[in-house]
């Protein structure tokens, strides 16, 4: 009886650790971009960076990846509607700051 | 197996509540119905918090994109030794949130959980301890917008109210994790058995992971910036 | 009276027979604690009626003072700082405290789980705190008030609020903050009760439209509302905190404000237009005994409001220094939300053909609602088109264009589905002619008070003004004497409506005859909201046919003969 409680532990630690191993890796590799990377690219880079990291942490630490369709509708509609407020005020201001 | 079911029945009859009780359903699938809605509650609970973080980064990329000199120029001064620290074990904790989920939904890991949740809640005051010295020092050093800051661009000080007002609604949210953490520690002590397939312990273990993510991102706009690369 | 009632004067119609059944939600308990901890969805929904009615009569007091103030063009009445504190109170406590909770917080409460078969929202013990958020946003919001009031108009403009103004905007800006959080709590327990809680046999697309309509602004609640407490935040953080945020001498942006501020209150006006349309739906169907015509297209009109109008915000900016590009694409998006509003109202007459149509005091609120809407839907086409906007921007004429839905449309649909639904909640009638009577005094007080602001503002008359140029007076004497006609007509549903809890007749089941299932219990309902368990068999709106003759019987059979 205490074998099976022992290997499902061991199972969710395994998966945990690669994903957290994942994890601290890409967060060493943007700590490197920022001083190695040429300035343009340090920006594109390290925000996709974080956002791989946020990736990672909703599917496989929030378990994303399992969750029914409503769920992941709901998380993809908070991404969408965040879409629509920086797409529209960017063209704003974006064309604000083409123009002056 | 009776065993599982037995514990599953008294789980459901422990943490069952109105108006899922009344489905006329067997209340194993009655409770089932219970969590997938708490679960599917928090996520949208999650999605309005993502447009609440979302328009504070909208604020952040439309200052930057307007002063991206002075915006580099300000990033250099925050301290990447806490800030770096401070995301790793803002990542730590969130693997012990996500460990403490899991453990919680199968039998016989209840120290597991336990001691999984207590790390989260350690880590979490552990980050808010390291932010506390990074933030003494940035006030050492004249970081705070106002007369007598530190640099002479004007858009640094934009860059320095977005990093003390980002990095403090940041905090109220751990802090408010911390809480729910602790709480959920101290309702198994009060009642041992309670955080087996509680609806509770998913919702908390969420937010907590919610908390980590914008960190994450808060993290390249406040500490990796004109690190001369 | 406690317990299975055992004598005629408890029961909800004393010709029914005494079955031993369940006493109602409203006798379940008489102590102020069973009031103010109830998790029940009816109670709380009781709750929140009085708590906008109290703010429905504050905001209602400003407005007086301020139409009191304009009847002459000199400013005689108030000073100009008490007169712009009397106008952003009216904005702020109309907005958030009255228009925005009014339906889905009262009758959306009430209904949605008894119109889906259900027992209770998902999360009963959140909905009570929703109640209590809203409550103390109010009264923090109203302590603003009473220590001396905010100026800034209920848009909170930056850099005025946050740098220049010498009034209570931080207290005043985190009573708003705190009832957001009620709002947003309000459409996650919406959302997750239609998704999880429906009847057996109640899918999607047999659904109410009311019920749509309380999804539907529950996807809103739940998706803009959080800008609007970070750029609360925000305010306070620039105000309160010194830190620099918008301030342009600071080196900010104060059209993002505007951006973040929009980015929510379009979508809120929404909020308080797409609930009302959904009342609009049961009543209209009611009373002209027709299903709805297009009922699918109904539902993708509400689905399509919600999605689009977040798409539009910039329009409330054109006039502000956005960039003239963005201003087009917001112009031309503006336009397109029209389209589905205007769907709907063409349905909703389609629904009145061949009908039996009555003039029952909620169909004439109805009806109401379908003129006033449709003229500030147009007048707001108007306000679309830039040029146009750009001459009337800051005028009556988008005072009067607002005023036209959020009051005319808004409020005239509040009060239908308040005459419609009061037998089921409170198991009285109220008197049905004085009914009429303030329903038709409404709609006349409403069109003498807004539409020669129509005029005013068109012929130039700037809003937020308390003297103007004589040439406009004409105009103002008329809204303002509207007014006094419109409170008059506000007044009177308070008073039959309290008169009709103590002295009205006690209301059948179904006393009109209405398709649904909250029909289909006790009014008002026990505090299980049914007897045995509901199940659905058949669409909405199963009212008669077209084309079917209707025969000698009357539309409304407890009515008697037709009215």
């Amino acid at each position: 009886m205490s074998g099976r409680p022992r290997k499902a532990a061991d199972g969710i630690w395994l998966r945990g650790l690669v994903v957290w191993a994942l994890l601290l890796a890409l967060l060493g590799a943007s700590l490197v971009a920022a001083y190695a990377v040429p300035a343009p690219w340090t920006a594109a880079i390290n925000f996709g960076i974080a956002a791989t990291q946020a990736g990672l942490v909703a599917l496989l630490f929030m378990r994303l990846d399992r969750a029914d369709a409503l769920v992941r509708l709901a998380a993809a509609c908070g991404l969408f509607w965040l879409a629509i407020l920086f797409v529209l005020t960017l063209t704003d201001t974006l064309s604000r700051l083409a123009n002056s | 197996m009776s065993a599982g079911g037995d514990l599953l029945d008294e789980t459901a009859a422990r943490h069952l509540r109105e108006p899922w009780d009344q489905l006329r359903l067997a209340e194993g699938r009655a409770f089932a119905l219970q969590r997938a809605g708490a679960t599917f509650g928090i996520w949208i609970f999650i999605a309005s918090e993502v447009l609440f973080f979302g328009a504070l980064f909208l604020l952040y990329t439309a200052m930057r994109l307007e002063h991206a000199a002075d915006f580099a120029a300000a990033a250099r001064e925050t301290n990447i030794v806490y800030g770096t620290l401070n995301t790793a074990l803002l990542l730590t904790s969130g693997l012990c949130a996500a460990i403490a989920s899991q453990a919680s939904e199968r039998e016989g890991l209840r120290r597991l959980t336990l001691w999984c949740l207590a790390l989260t809640a350690g880590l979490g005051l552990a980050f808010m301890v390291v932010k506390g010295l990074e933030y003494r020092e940035d006030i050492e050093r004249h970081l705070v917008p106002g007369a007598g800051f530190a640099l002479k661009e004007r858009a640094t000080q934009l860059f320095f109210g977005f990093y003390w007002l980002s990095t403090a609604i940041h905090a109220i949210h751990l802090s408010i994790g911390i809480g729910l953490v602790l709480r959920l520690i101290w309702k198994e002590w009060r009642a041992p058995g309670f955080l087996f397939e509680s609806p509770q312990v998913e919702v908390a273990m969420l937010y907590w992971g919610f908390v980590d993510m914008i960190w994450i991102v808060l993290y390249p706009m406040l500490y990796l910036d004109g690190r001369g690369g | 009276m406690s317990g299975a009632s055992s004598d005629a004067s408890t029961l909800a119609n004393p010709r029914e027979l005494d079955l031993g059944l369940p006493v109602s939600y409203l006798a379940e308990g008489h102590s102020v604690r069973s009031w103010l901890f109830t998790t029940d969805h009816k109670r709380i929904a009781i709750l929140y009626a009085l708590s906008i009615t109290f703010f429905f009569f504050i905001g209602g007091a400003a407005a007086t003072l301020v139409r009191l103030e304009l009847f002459t063009p000199q400013g005689d009445v108030v000073g100009a700082d008490t007169y712009n504190k009397l106008f952003s109170l009216h904005g702020i406590v109309m907005v958030w405290f009255f228009l925005i909770p009014s339906i889905p917080t009262t009758m959306g409460n009430f209904l949605l789980p008894l119109m889906i078969g259900a027992r209770d929202l998902a999360f009963p013990k959140l909905n009570l705190i929703s109640w209590y958020l809203n409550l103390a946003g109010g009264l923090l919001t109203l302590a603003a008030v009473l220590a001396g009031g905010i100026d800034t108009g209920w848009t909170f403009y930056v850099p005025y609020s946050t740098v220049f103004s010498n009034t209570f905007v931080t207290l005043a800006v985190l009573g708003v903050f705190v009832s957001g959080f009620s709002t947003i709590a309000t459409g996650v327990n919406f959302i997750a009760t239609v998704h999880y809680l429906r009847a057996p046999g109640m899918t999607w697309f047999r659904l109410p439209l009311f019920v749509w309509s309380m999804y539907t602004t529950s996807l809103i609640f739940v998706l803009a509302t959080p800008v609007l407490a970070l750029t609360l935040i925000l305010v306070i953080a620039e105000r309160t905190f010194g830190l620099p945020i918008f301030d342009p001498a600071r080196g900010g942006d104060p059209i993002l404000f505007q951006h973040l501020f929009w980015f929510y209150s379009h979508p809120a006006v929404y909020i308080m237009i797409l609930p009302a349309m959904g009342v609009i739906s049961e009543v209209i169907t009611c009373y002209a005994r027709r299903r709805i015509f297009g009922y699918s297209f109904m539902v993708y009109a509400l689905v399509a409001i919600a999605v689009i109008g977040f798409f539009t915000w910039g329009h409330h900016m054109f006039t502000s220094g956005m960039s003239p590009f963005a201003a087009l694409v917001f112009s031309f998006l503006s336009f397109i939300v029209a389209v589905p509003s205007a769907i709907k109202v063409f349905n909703w007459t389609a629904t009145l053909y061949r009908g039996q149509i009555g003039f029952e005091s909620p169909m004439l609120y109805a009806l109401g609602f379908l003129g006033l809407f449709t003229m500030g839907g147009l007048t707001g086409l108007f306000l679309a088109s830039v040029p146009i906007d750009v001459h009337v921007q800051d005028t009556y004429f988008v005072v009067a264009h607002f005023h036209y839905i959020m009051v005319g449309a808004s409020v005239s649909a509040y009060f239908a589905g308040l005459h419609f639904w009061w037998p089921k909640v409170t198991g009285r009638m109220y008197p049905e002619s004085w009914a009429r009577f303030a329903a038709l005094l409404m709609f006349f007080g409403f069109n003498l008070t807004f539409f020669p602001q129509f005029i005013a503002g068109y012929l130039g008359m700037p809003r937020r003004y308390y003297s103007y140029p004589p040439e406009f007076q004409v105009w103002n004497v008329l809204s303002s004497s509207g007014a006094a006609v419109l409170a008059v007509a506000y007044l009177m549903p308070l008073g039959y409506l309290t008169w009709s809890l103590f002295y009205g007749s006690r209301a059948l089941n179904d006393p009109w005859n209405a398709s649904g299932l909250e029909w289909r219990t006790t009014s008002p309902p026990p505090r299980q909201n049914f007897f045995g368990n509901p199940q659905v068999l058949a669409p909405p709106y199963d009212y008669h046919p077209e084309a079917t003759p209707p025969g000698d019987e009357p539309r409304i059979a407890e009515e008697g003969a037709l009215t």
